[in-house]
């Protein structure tokens, strides 16, 4: 189920019988056709196990399912958003970015030192995104919201790329990222060039990354 | 290594929307205006010539990419948004002006912090999702706002001057920087910035609130239009205007800041 760009705020996802979808929870703005939305307690796929499993990780954003036959207009808060079509790779985001995702995705909790160790968990605390990040795999789109618009950034293994924590959106592929901090004895004095934690990706995938400092 | 990286260069002459002050502008789509591009494409064929100083494009409308091999950027503090290869940042004091420039910076609130970005790489710039407007300079001295600059060439020398009454008016001091010299700088404006040509015959007025930049010889008056009108509550919130004259080029982005003249 493709999700198709209206603008650059807004996607619209083709529903038919069959087939679900989850997204963000009123995100929805116009639809077409006999489509009913149903409010998901459990916050996504899985059993009760997987739902006490979000919520203790702080991932649990309100979604809802989205059922029917008809067209479905999605958009949030004048964000940008971007559509992300995934081929087999997992896609790693923040769930209150998450604007809606198919069905066919399966979706999962990932705990940050699991990749880093304890830097992991300090990258958490640093970008303001807790221990947690939510995963989604498999073949399908998801549609993911930025402030400002996504810039996409390919990884190689000869080529790391460094991302600015507060402008960090998402990444996909086989990719490992490790917080790399340049603290040095200017920032200790306050003098410091704002760029004092970097999060460096190495791998192979993609990062996307927004054109602007500021979370959602 | 240093053969895709002269590669990538080559795609920035047709990548970059240049506004090239002095010159023609050219004009922006409004169909793709609102998109940001996904990847830098690179443009096929063999590199011959190789820049010794940042190339800077837009990826988009609100990412600023910045190739560099070695040399240095002055950027506002904490613009990056990402990067690969090589890069350092270290905060200027006082904007890279020696004691005197920042002694004056600090005493005309013209503050900036600035950092220099230095290395080997592409570099990523992106502030608070406001769009960015490139002007490549070749001599002449460009005035914009401290907060609006985003980053300059480390060729650029970075000063302030006095403004008059238009600084009192646009609420942000009295004070506004100047950037001349050779090379690009990027200015930041909230909504996608107009250029718009100064002739003799043809002098602009501009809202102080919706000002972002000028260049070229120009010179500006501040007037108003306050009436009785205005004096009992009843004024049209355009009361106050900046007049330019001469020959030059005005950036005026399409929101207003909040100014005093804009509340009477």
């Amino acid at each position: 189920m493709p999700f198709t760009a209206l603008n650059s705020r807004m996607v619209e996802a083709r529903i038919a019988p069959g087939q679900r979808m989850f997204s963000q929870r009123g995100a929805m703005l116009a639809y077409r056709g006999e489509v009913s939305f149903t409010p998901n307690i459990q916050g996504g796929q899985g059993g009760i196990g997987s739902m006490i499993g979000r919520r203790i990780a702080g991932e649990a954003t309100p979604l809802m399912t989205v059922e029917g036959s008809g067209t479905v207009m999605f958009g949030h808060g004048g964000h940008h958003v971007h559509v992300v079509d995934l081929t087999g790779e997992t896609l790693y985001v923040e769930a209150d970015r998450l604007l809606a995702f198919d069905g066919s995705l399966d979706q999962g909790t990932m705990f940050m030192g699991s990749q880093g160790g304890v830097m992991g968990m300090v990258r958490g605390q640093v970008t303001g995104q807790g221990l947690f990040t939510t995963t989604l795999k498999g073949h399908g789109s998801a549609a993911v919201m930025a402030h400002g618009g996504v810039i996409e950034l390919p990884i190689t293994p000869q080529r790391p790329v460094h991302v600015d924590p507060q402008a960090y959106v998402a990444h996909r592929g086989e990719v490992r990222n490790k917080l790399s901090a340049a603290l040095g004895w200017r920032d200790m004095v306050g003098r410091g060039s704002g760029e004092a934690f970097q999060l460096e990706l190495s791998g192979q995938g993609t990062v996307y990354v927004q054109a602007s400092e500021e979370k959602l | 290594m240093a053969c895709a990286r002269v590669h990538k260069r080559w795609s920035i002459v047709t990548a970059a929307r240049t506004i090239t002050a002095g010159g023609a502008t050219k004009g922006r789509s409004g169909a793709d205006r609102d998109q940001l591009g996904s990847r830098p494409v690179r443009a096929p064929g063999p590199p011959t010539t190789v820049w010794s100083v940042a190339q800077f494009r837009l990826q988009g409308s609100k990412v600023l990419a910045v190739d560099m091999t070695g040399d240095a950027v002055k950027a506002k503090n904490g613009a990056m948004v990402a990067y690969d290869g090589q890069m350092s940042f270290k905060k200027m004091t006082g904007g890279g002006e020696g004691l005197r420039g920042m002694v004056t910076r600090r005493l005309t609130g013209e503050q900036m912090a600035v950092m220099e970005v230095k290395g080997h790489g592409t570099c990523y710039f992106a502030d608070r999702a406001s769009e960015i407007n490139l002007v490549r300079l070749q001599g002449e001295k460009l005035y914009v706002e401290a907060s609006n600059l985003l980053c300059t060439d480390a060729a650029l020398r970075t000063g302030t001057t006095f403004t008059g009454m238009r600084g009192a008016s646009q609420g942000n001091g009295l004070f506004t920087t100047t950037v001349e010299g050779t090379g690009q700088a990027a200015i930041t404006s909230d909504g996608p910035a107009v250029v718009l040509r100064v002739t003799k015959q043809y002098p602009l007025q501009v809202d102080p609130g919706a000002y972002i930049a000028h260049t070229g010889g120009l010179k500006q008056h501040f007037q108003s239009g306050v009436n009785f009108r205005t004096l009992i509550g009843e004024g049209s919130g355009e009361a106050f205007q900046i007049r330019f004259e001469g020959e030059g080029l005005v950036y005026v982005q399409p929101s207003e800041r909040n100014t005093v003249g804009g509340e009477v």
